[in-house]
């Protein structure tokens, strides 16, 4: 149980991907123009990493490490990544035409997305994920993983959709035409980063 | 140097390695051939033919989701091709041929507001709370004292997808060569009092009140008081007094600007 309140406040606040650990920046900018689209996006996000951890765990820890040849793991985790996007892609065609509409073109983008492989570089260095979730190094197991893929996708929701909230909001003040659209944005990114890094300090 | 590079290789260790990603490969490759033959999906070819000739906007003044719920709806008979206004007629006859429907060409137009009130109008109240002009309106039809007064909330300039609308000096203003006259605006307004004009009108009536001549000399200072002067005056007869406020057919106008010059209050404006 404690591990589990670790995971959550470990990955959607302390360790926050986009605001903590500065991965994904490329969709928190891009696709935080509105709520809706950020929501979509932020939820799309988590799917995948959630299924991008319950996928590249076991082939880590089961296959590349008994054969020793763990340097494969960034080709052979964007290979998953890429293969596991394309599926659900087309699972969701088939199944929730709706759902798919929802997240139209955020979904492929998430192939290129840094913060799912991100995520699958994480879990799989047990040292650093172990002192990040408060477990001895032998704890870790896949269940730790998954869960904490599916939490730091959802941080990555609470951080996407905390800027398009503010973005919407300043998108109607009266602000300075040199200051107008990005510029104003990242130094919103810089507060929420810096509101974010309090949780840190607990 | 090549025969050093061979001696550090380790023939087992690439064996593995070209073995696993072989084999992942080989995997991942089987899946989704099995799951794209699962989830096959027959694709509407005349939706997405017309499609690629829509503007691509993805405005949503069609009132559908996007273009391509809007295409899929014209492929299936349910949407009018007029129905878009971002998208150029060419393209538009070129979707009329794949449809196989006759097309006419309209012209293109853009939005106006017909009202200039906003800081020249008074206010009956003074309104603070959420923004947008449908809570305003809800609350005793908004702050301004002539029940079609622009309330200046700016729910058009935020529906705009194309940052045409503005609200200058408490009143919105469409901008003639940012519209793309996809309708949201119009649909948005809660007072009604957008209209789409053809863009090669010259003049437009820049007010839409109801009230008595007397009560809008009261309360706004361009407002219409409904005099008739420039139905009186236009000689085309392009003009007529429907409620107190004229309307001009911009089939018959022709762009003279008697109205422009006669009327008392300037509420008809060149553009």
């Amino acid at each position: 149980m404690a591990e589990f309140i670790m995971i959550i406040v470990s990955a959607v606040f302390i360790n926050n991907f986009v605001v903590v650990q500065f991965l994904g920046i490329c969709p928190f900018l891009g696709v935080s123009k509105d709520f809706k689209s950020a929501l979509g996006m932020g939820l799309a996000v988590t799917f995948v990493m959630t299924i991008t951890c319950l996928i590249t765990y076991p082939l880590y820890t089961f296959v590349l490490v008994p054969l020793g040849i763990e340097f494969m793991e960034i080709i052979i985790f964007i290979f998953v990544i890429a293969a596991i996007v394309q599926m659900i892609e087309m699972a969701l065609k088939k199944f929730s035409p709706t759902l798919y509409n929802a997240m139209g073109i955020y979904l492929p983008l998430i192939t290129t997305n840094c913060a799912v492989l991100g995520v699958a570089e994480l879990v799989i260095d047990t040292p650093q994920i172990a002192g990040l979730i408060g477990i001895t190094t032998g704890a870790m197991n896949m269940g730790f993983a998954v869960l904490y893929g599916l939490f730091a996708g959802l941080g990555f929701t609470v951080a996407i959709v905390l800027m398009s909230g503010l973005r919407e909001k300043i998108a109607r003040l009266p602000i300075n035409k040199h200051l107008k659209g990005f510029p104003i944005a990242m130094i919103c990114a810089c507060f929420i980063a810096m509101a974010f890094y309090v949780f840190a300090l607990i | 140097m090549l025969n050093l590079l061979l001696r550090e290789i380790n023939v087992t260790t690439l064996g593995w390695v070209l073995g696993i990603v072989a084999v992942i490969a080989v995997v991942f490759a089987v899946l989704i051939v099995l799951v794209s033959k699962l989830c096959f999906v027959p694709v509407d070819e005349k939706a997405e033919a017309i499609q690629a000739n829509l503007a691509g906007a993805n405005c949503g003044g069609c009132g559908y989701a996007g273009c391509a719920d809007f295409a899929k709806a014209l492929a299936q008979g349910k949407a009018k091709i007029n129905g878009c206004g971002p998208t150029p007629n060419e393209n538009k006859s070129k979707i009329a041929e794949i449809l196989g429907v006759p097309f006419s060409a309209e012209e293109s137009k853009y939005a106006v507001v017909h009202c200039a009130g906003g800081e020249v109008s008074l206010d009956k109240y003074v309104y603070v709370g959420n923004e947008g002009c449908t809570a305003q309106n809800a609350l005793l039809g908004g702050r301004k004292v002539c029940p079609q007064g622009c309330m200046g909330g700016g729910t058009c300039e935020a529906c705009c997808p194309y940052h045409a609308v503005t609200v200058e000096h408490g009143v919105a203003y469409a901008n003639k060569a940012l519209c793309e006259a996809c309708g949201l605006c119009v649909s948005k307004c809660p007072k009604g009092i957008i209209e789409l004009i053809p863009k090669s009108s010259k003049v437009y009536v820049a007010c839409s009140t109801t009230c008595k001549g007397k009560d809008v000399m009261n309360t706004c200072k361009v407002g219409c008081i409904g005099c008739g002067l420039c139905a009186k005056n236009c000689p085309n007869g392009a003009i007529e007094m429907v409620d107190n406020i004229p309307v001009i057919n911009y089939s018959k106008c022709t762009g003279c600007k008697v109205c422009v010059a006669k009327c008392p209050r300037k509420c008809i404006k060149e553009i």
